[in-house]
C-alpha cells in the first residue's frame, strides 16, 4: 500500500494531522437516494435532480438564493414587444465534458428533445409553450412562442443543455452523463456511490474548488448522522426538521438553514363525496391547527404554509388573509352540518412514506378527528402511493411536492381542469380564466393582483389544505466553507465550497 | 450408486428451480404500483403515451405466459435482461453487489463457525455447572438479538467510544485493505453472533452425545488423554448436524445480510433488491432474487452431496 | 409441577412467556397511558417517574406503546404460525399418511418455497400484498409453510408406518380417526416444540419487516415499528429505539428458550436437531 493511499484512508478517518496541499480534496457526502438513472431529461425525481442540476448540467438561466432568474449558459437575453420571440446570446468558451464546444445547435437539440414524443420527457410540459427554437449563428437561440409565457424562464432553469449527439439516444446519458457543469462524472456504483470530479475546463475561473464530489447513498438515517458526528461524511444536504435538530449542537458540525419551497400538503379529492362540497374541504382547514403541527410534526422548524412558499417574497400573501387558518373545530363541525353530511366523516388518508410526513398524517389525523372526521391512515410504500395519487385513487392523502420559483410552473399544472398534475380532479371556471391571464400578462403588479386572488380562492376551499413549508437544512462539517443552501434544493453551490482545516 | 443419488439430487433441483422462476415470475408481475410513474417522479408530468411506451420496451403489453417464455428462455442462455433505468446488463449489476454480500456472508459465517467449535467445547466441559446454564442462556439470547438493533446500537456506541474510526460504507479489498477490512468489523459481529450462538450449541449436544457413547469411553479406558478423546473423536461426529446447518444457515445469513447492509450502508445483494423493488425495477428484482435463491439452493444442495459422504449411512 | 421442579430453566422459560402474553393481553389495563396519546410538549424524554421508559417523537409514552407493541407482535406472530402450522402441519401429515402422488406433488411444492431465503420470500410476498400487518403475517405463514410440512413429515412417516397404525388401518379404522386418535397425539412433542421455537424466529422476521417499513404501519404500535421509527431518533433520544428492541429480544428469547428446555424435558432424544 502506498503512502499516499495510507494517507487517504486516514483522511477518511478523521484524522486530519497529516495534510498537505498534495492530497486530492474530496467532499463526501452522504444521502438516502440513489439516482434511477442521470439523464436530466428522462429522470426528473428528486434523487437525481440533487446530483444533476448545477452540478453535472446547467440550463440558459438559473436560480439564485434569492430564488430570481439569473443567467448561467445564456449570457443575456431579448423578448419582442409581443412576447412572442425570445433571444439568447450564448457565453462564450463553454465545453462540454467530452470536450466538445456547447453552441446555439445544441441548446436547440436539447430543447427539440426534452418536446420530443420518443424520448417522452417528463418536463415537456415546462416547454409546451416554445413553437420553434432556431440557431441563428453558433451564439444565439431564438424562441418562437405559440402564445405569451410569463414563466418562460423561469421553465428553462430546469431544461438541461445536453450536447446535440444525445438528442436521439434514451440510454448514453442515464449511465455516462455530459453537460457542461462544474462537475464531470467520473464513477457511479449503484447503491453505493456516485463520485463526480472537478471540471478543469469549467467557464467561470477558480471553480469548482474541491477536486471531487462523492455521493455515498446511505439508507439508514442515524447511520448518515453518526457518519456526519464521527467525520465520515462532511455533508448531509437537505435534511428534515427533526434529523436537523439532532445534529444541532454536535461537535464539529454545523447548520445552513432556509425556508423549504416544497410543501407539505393534505390533497383531497374533489371529485367524490364528501369532498366534492366546498364546505367539507373548508371544515379541514378549520380543523387543521398548523402550529400546533409545526410545533409537533416539524419541531418547530417551520412556517404555516399558503398557496406559496414566503420564499418567494414578491409573491406570497401572509397565511393571515385566510380566515380558515384560524383553528376553529367547532367551525369545522358546523360547516360539516351544513354540507349535510354524516358525521363522523369516514375517509382514508394516503400517507407519503417519509418519517416526517407520516409524523405530520398522525397529527393531522388526530386534529380532524377532533372535529367531527373520522380519519383511517392508510401507509403506503412509495410505489403504491404514486400510483394511487396519479391515479387519484384517494379520499386524500399527505404529501411533500416539490415548489416551483414561478407561481404559474405550481398552480396552472395542480389546479386548472385538466391540470397534468391535477389529481384533485379540481374544476373551477374562475380559476381557470384567472390562471390563463397570468399565463399570458407580462406586467409584474398585473401579474402579481391575479395570483393574490389565485391564492385565496385556493386557500380555503381550494382541493389541498397548505400545512406547512419547513425549514430545510443542510449539516456539514465545521470545516466545509462556501456552501450555500438553495430553497430549489440544487446542489449548485458545491462549486463554490471548499474544504479547509 | 453415488452417481444415481447425484442424479436424482440434480433431477429435484431443476424441478425446484424451475418452480422458483415461476413463483419470482408472477410475485413481480403482482406487485402494485407501476414502474413506469415511478421514474418519472412523483411531480413529474406523464402522459398515457409516455406510459404506453415504456410498458412496450419493457414487454410488459405482451401476454403472461409469452413475457414469461422470453424471459426464461434467455436467462437459460445467460442474458438476465437490463436495468429499466440505467440500461445496464442485469448480470453487471448484480456481479457488482455480490461482492459486498459474499464477504460479508462468508467472514460472518468463517468467524462464527471457527469460534463455535472452542466456545461448543468449552459448554461441554462445563456442563451441569451453573456456567453451563449461563452460557445456555447466553447462546439463547445471541441467537434472539436482533442484528439490527445491534448493529445499530454498536455504532452509537462506536461513534461515542472511537469517533475517528471509518466504520461505515464499503470499500473494496482490492483496493483498500484495511479500509475494507475496518468497515466490515461491526457488520460482521452483528451477523456471526446468531451463528456462533446456533453453531456452539450444536457442537455442545454432539460432544455430550459423543462422550457418552462407548468407543469413547473405550478410548478414555485405554488411557488416551482427555483433549485428545474429545477433540478427535467427538468432533467427527458434531460435523454431521454442523454441515447441516451451514445450508440453513446461509439462509439466514443472507436475510440477516439484507437488513444489516441496510445499516451500515453496504452496496450489497440486500439493497440491490429492496432498491429494485423500490423503483419497480422488473428484470433486475426478478434475477437477483433467481440468482441469490440459485445460489442458496446450489448450497443446500452441496451440503446435501457433503452429508452423503460424511454420513455413511444416507448412502443406503 | 413436578417435572417443573426438575426443571428450573423450564419453569423459568414458561413463567417469562406467560407474563409478557399476559401484559400483552392485558396491555389496555396495564398501561399508564393510551398508545395514541400525543403530549408534544414531553417528546423524546428520557425516563422518569411519570413515564418510566420516556417518550417517543410525538410525546406518546415509550411503556405504554411497548405493551400495546407486545399485543400487535404477538398476535402477527402467533397467527401466522397457526397458519403455517395448520397448513404445513396438514400437507406433511398427509403426504405421509396417503404417500403415492400426493406426496409428490405436495412436497415438491413445498421444497419449492423452503428452496426461498426466509427473508427473501417474505419482502417479495409484501412488495405484493403492501406493507400491513396483516400482510406480513401472512408473509411469514407462507414462508413457514413448508418448514411445519417438512418438519412434521418426517416422524408422521415413523408413525404412519409404525405397527400400531397399520393395526389400525387394518381393523377398518376411519382415516379421520386414526389421524386425529393416533398420528397427532404422538406428534405433540414434536409440534410443540417446533412451534415454540419458530414462534421465537417469527418474532425477529417481524421486527425485521417492520424495520424495513413493509409490517405493521404508523400510527399502531408495534415492536419492530417502535424501533424503526426510533431509530431516526437515537442521537437525541435512543430510549424509544433502545427499549423496543430489549422488548423484541425479550420476547424472541422467551419463546426460545420455551422451545429449547420443552425438547430436552419431553424428547431428549430430539436435542440437536436444529
Amino acid at each position: 500500500m502506498g503512502l499516499k493511499k495510507l494517507r487517504t484512508t486516514m483522511l477518511a478517518g478523521g484524522m486530519s494531522v497529516l495534510a498537505t496541499g498534495a492530497v486530492a480534496q474530496t467532499l463526501e457526502l452522504a444521502t438516502d437516494l440513489s439516482p434511477a438513472g442521470l439523464d436530466p431529461h428522462i429522470a426528473t425525481a428528486f434523487a437525481t435532480h440533487q446530483v444533476t442540476t448545477g452540478l453535472l448540467y446547467e440550463g440558459l438561466t438559473g436560480v439564485d438564493q434569492d430564488l430570481s432568474i439569473v443567467p448561467v449558459l445564456a449570457e443575456s437575453w431579448s423578448v419582442s414587444p409581443d412576447g412572442l420571440t425570445y433571444t439568447f446570446k450564448l457565453r462564450e468558451g463553454v465545453t462540454f465534458h467530452d470536450g466538445s464546444a456547447m453552441d446555439a445547435e445544441d441548446v436547440v437539440a436539447s430543447i427539440e428533445r426534452v418536446q420530443s414524443q420518443d424520448i417522452a420527457s417528463p418536463l415537456a410540459s415546462r416547454v409546451s409553450a416554445v413553437e420553434s427554437a432556431t440557431a441563428v449563428d453558433p451564439r444565439t437561440v431564438e424562441l418562437k412562442l405559440k402564445e405569451p409565457s410569463a414563466p418562460l424562464l423561469s421553465s428553462l432553469t430546469s431544461i438541461a443543455i445536453v450536447p446535440s449527439e444525445a438528442k436521439a439516444d434514451k440510454e448514453a446519458l442515464q449511465k455516462a452523463p455530459v453537460g457542461t457543469g462544474p462537475f464531470r462524472f467520473q464513477e457511479w456504483q449503484p447503491n453505493g456511490y456516485l463520485l463526480l470530479a472537478g471540471n478543469e475546463d469549467y467557464w467561470q475561473e477558480g471553480v469548482p474548488k474541491v477536486d471531487a464530489l462523492k455521493f455515498n447513498f446511505v439508507p439508514e438515517s442515524a447511520t448518515r448522522q453518526v457518519g456526519l458526528v464521527n467525520g465520515q461524511y462532511q455533508m448531509l444536504p437537505h435534511l428534515d426538521a427533526a434529523t436537523a435538530l439532532q445534529l444541532q449542537g454536535q461537535p464539529g458540525v454545523k447548520l445552513e438553514e432556509t425556508l423549504d419551497l416544497a410543501y407539505i400538503l393534505v390533497g383531497m379529492n374533489a371529485s367524490k363525496p364528501p369532498f366534492d362540497d366546498p364546505k367539507v374541504r373548508e371544515a379541514v382547514n378549520y380543523a387543521i391547527n398548523r402550529d400546533d403541527i409545526v410545533q409537533a410534526a416539524l419541531f418547530g422548524a417551520g412556517v404555516p404554509a399558503g398557496p406559496l412558499s414566503p420564499a418567494l417574497k414578491q409573491w406570497a400573501l401572509d397565511v393571515s388573509e385566510y380566515p380558515c387558518y384560524e383553528h376553529d373545530p367547532a367551525k369545522a363541525r358546523a360547516l360539516l352540518e351544513e354540507a349535510g353530511v354524516q358525521m363522523p366523516v369516514k375517509v382514508t388518508m394516503n400517507v407519503l412514506p417519509r418519517q416526517d410526513i407520516r409524523d405530520v398524517a398522525q397529527v393531522v389525523q388526530a386534529q380532524l378527528n377532533d372535529a367531527g372526521f373520522a380519519v383511517e391512515l392508510n401507509n403506503q410504500e412509495q410505489g403504491q402511493f404514486v400510483q394511487d395519487w396519479r391515479n387519484s385513487n384517494f379520499d386524500m392523502f399527505a404529501s411533500l411536492n416539490a415548489g416551483s420559483v414561478d407561481p404559474d410552473e405550481y398552480f396552472y399544472r395542480a389546479f386548472r381542469t385538466d391540470g397534468s398534475t391535477n389529481v384533485f380532479k379540481y374544476s373551477n371556471p374562475e380559476l381557470d380564466a384567472l390562471l390563463d391571464k397570468g399565463r399570458s400578462t407580462q406586467d409584474q403588479a398585473a401579474r402579481k393582483e391575479i395570483y393574490d386572488q389565485v391564492q385565496r380562492t385556493l386557500a380555503c376551499s381550494g382541493p389541498a389544505a397548505h400545512i406547512a413549508y419547513s425549514r430545510l437544512a443542510t449539516a456539514t462539517r465545521d470545516e466545509v466553507q462556501g456552501y450555500d443552501i438553495l430553497a430549489t434544493r440544487s446542489l449548485g453551490t458545491l462549486a463554490d465550497t471548499s474544504v479547509g482545516r | 450408486m453415488l452417481g444415481r443419488l447425484v442424479l436424482a439430487r440434480i433431477l429435484d433441483l431443476a424441478l425446484v428451480l424451475f418452480g422458483v422462476s415461476v413463483i419470482v415470475f408472477l410475485m413481480i408481475r403482482m406487485i402494485p404500483g407501476d414502474a413506469v410513474a415511478i421514474m418519472l417522479g412523483a411531480n413529474a408530468e406523464v402522459t398515457p403515451e409516455a406510459m404506453a411506451e415504456l410498458r412496450g420496451r419493457l414487454g410488459l403489453d405482451r401476454p403472461l405466459v409469452e413475457q414469461y417464455l422470453v424471459w426464461a428462455g434467455s436467462a437459460l442462455q445467460g442474458d438476465l435482461g437490463s436495468s429499466v433505468w440505467t440500461g445496464r446488463p442485469v448480470a453487471d449489476e448484480i456481479l457488482l453487489h455480490l461482492w459486498p454480500t459474499l464477504e460479508l456472508t462468508v467472514l460472518s459465517l468463517a468467524i462464527g463457525a471457527g469460534l463455535a467449535v472452542p466456545v461448543g467445547c468449552l459448554m461441554a466441559q462445563l456442563r451441569g455447572r451453573g456456567a453451563d446454564v449461563a452460557m445456555r442462556v447466553g447462546a439463547i439470547a445471541g441467537l434472539t438479538i436482533p442484528s439490527f438493533w445491534l448493529g445499530i446500537v454498536m455504532i452509537l456506541l462506536l461513534a461515542k467510544l472511537a469517533p475517528g474510526f471509518a466504520s461505515l460504507g464499503y470499500v473494496p479489498f482490492s483496493t483498500d485493505p484495511i479500509g475494507n477490512l475496518q468497515r466490515m468489523v461491526l457488520p460482521t459481529i452483528a451477523l456471526a453472533l446468531p451463528i456462533l450462538a446456533n453453531l456452539s450449541r450444536l457442537v455442545r449436544t454432539a460432544m455430550l452425545d459423543a462422550l457418552g457413547q462407548d468407543y469413547i469411553r473405550t478410548a478414555r479406558a485405554k488411557g488416551a488423554p482427555e483433549r485428545l478423546v474429545v477433540y478427535r473423536h467427538a468432533l467427527r461426529n458434531a460435523l454431521i448436524p454442523f454441515v447441516t446447518s451451514v445450508g440453513i444457515l446461509t439462509g439466514y445469513l443472507l436475510g440477516g445480510a439484507i437488513v444489516v447492509e441496510q445499516v451500515f450502508a453496504i452496496p450489497g445483494l440486500g439493497r440491490l433488491i429492496l432498491g429494485a423493488i423500490a423503483e419497480r425495477n422488473y428484470p433486475l428484482v426478478q434475477a437477483t432474487i433467481l440468482v441469490v435463491t440459485l445460489g442458496f439452493v446450489l448450497v443446500n444442495f452441496m451440503v446435501d452431496l457433503l452429508y452423503g459422504l460424511i454420513d455413511p449411512r444416507v448412502r443406503g | 409441577m413436578k417435572t417443573l421442579r426438575q426443571h428450573p430453566l423450564l419453569a423459568f422459560a414458561l413463567a417469562f412467556v406467560a407474563l409478557q402474553v399476559f401484559v400483552a393481553v392485558g396491555a389496555e389495563w396495564i398501561a399508564p397511558y393510551g398508545p395514541l396519546e400525543q403530549d408534544i410538549v414531553a417528546r423524546l424524554k428520557g425516563p422518569s417517574a411519570a413515564h418510566p421508559l420516556g417518550t417517543d417523537q410525538l410525546g406518546r409514552d415509550v411503556l405504554s406503546r411497548i405493551l400495546h407493541g407486545y399485543r400487535t407482535s404477538l398476535a402477527a406472530c402467533v397467527v401466522a404460525v397457526a397458519l403455517a402450522l395448520l397448513a404445513g402441519g396438514t400437507i406433511g401429515l398427509l403426504a405421509a399418511y396417503r404417500r403415492g402422488w400426493f406426496e409428490r406433488v405436495s412436497m415438491r411444492l413445498m421444497d419449492v418455497l423452503f428452496a426461498f431465503p426466509v427473508m427473501l420470500l417474505a419482502i417479495g410476498i409484501i412488495a405484493v400484498l403492501g406493507p400491513h400487518t396483516t400482510s406480513a403475517a401472512v408473509a411469514i405463514a407462507v414462508v413457514y409453510t413448508p418448514i411445519f410440512a417438512r418438519l412434521l413429515r418426517g416422524p408422521a412417516l415413523v408413525i404412519c408406518e409404525s405397527e400400531y397404525v397399520t393395526g389400525a388401518r387394518a381393523v377398518g379404522a376411519s382415516d379421520t380417526r386414526i389421524l386425529f386418535r393416533h398420528v397427532l397425539p404422538n406428534l405433540a412433542s414434536v409440534i410443540l416444540v417446533q412451534t415454540s421455537l419458530l414462534l421465537s424466529t417469527a418474532i425477529l422476521v417481524e421486527a425485521s419487516l417492520s424495520f424495513l417499513g413493509l409490517g405493521t404501519q404508523p400510527p399502531t404500535p408495534s415492536l419492530g415499528l417502535m424501533l424503526s421509527e426510533g431509530r431516526n431518533f437515537l442521537l437525541l433520544s435512543p430510549w424509544s429505539a433502545v427499549f423496543a428492541g430489549f422488548a423484541i429480544l425479550f420476547l424472541s428469547f422467551g419463546f426460545n428458550l420455551l422451545g429449547d428446555t420443552l425438547r430436552d424435558t419431553l424428547d431428549p432424544r430430539l436435542r440437536g436437531q436444529e
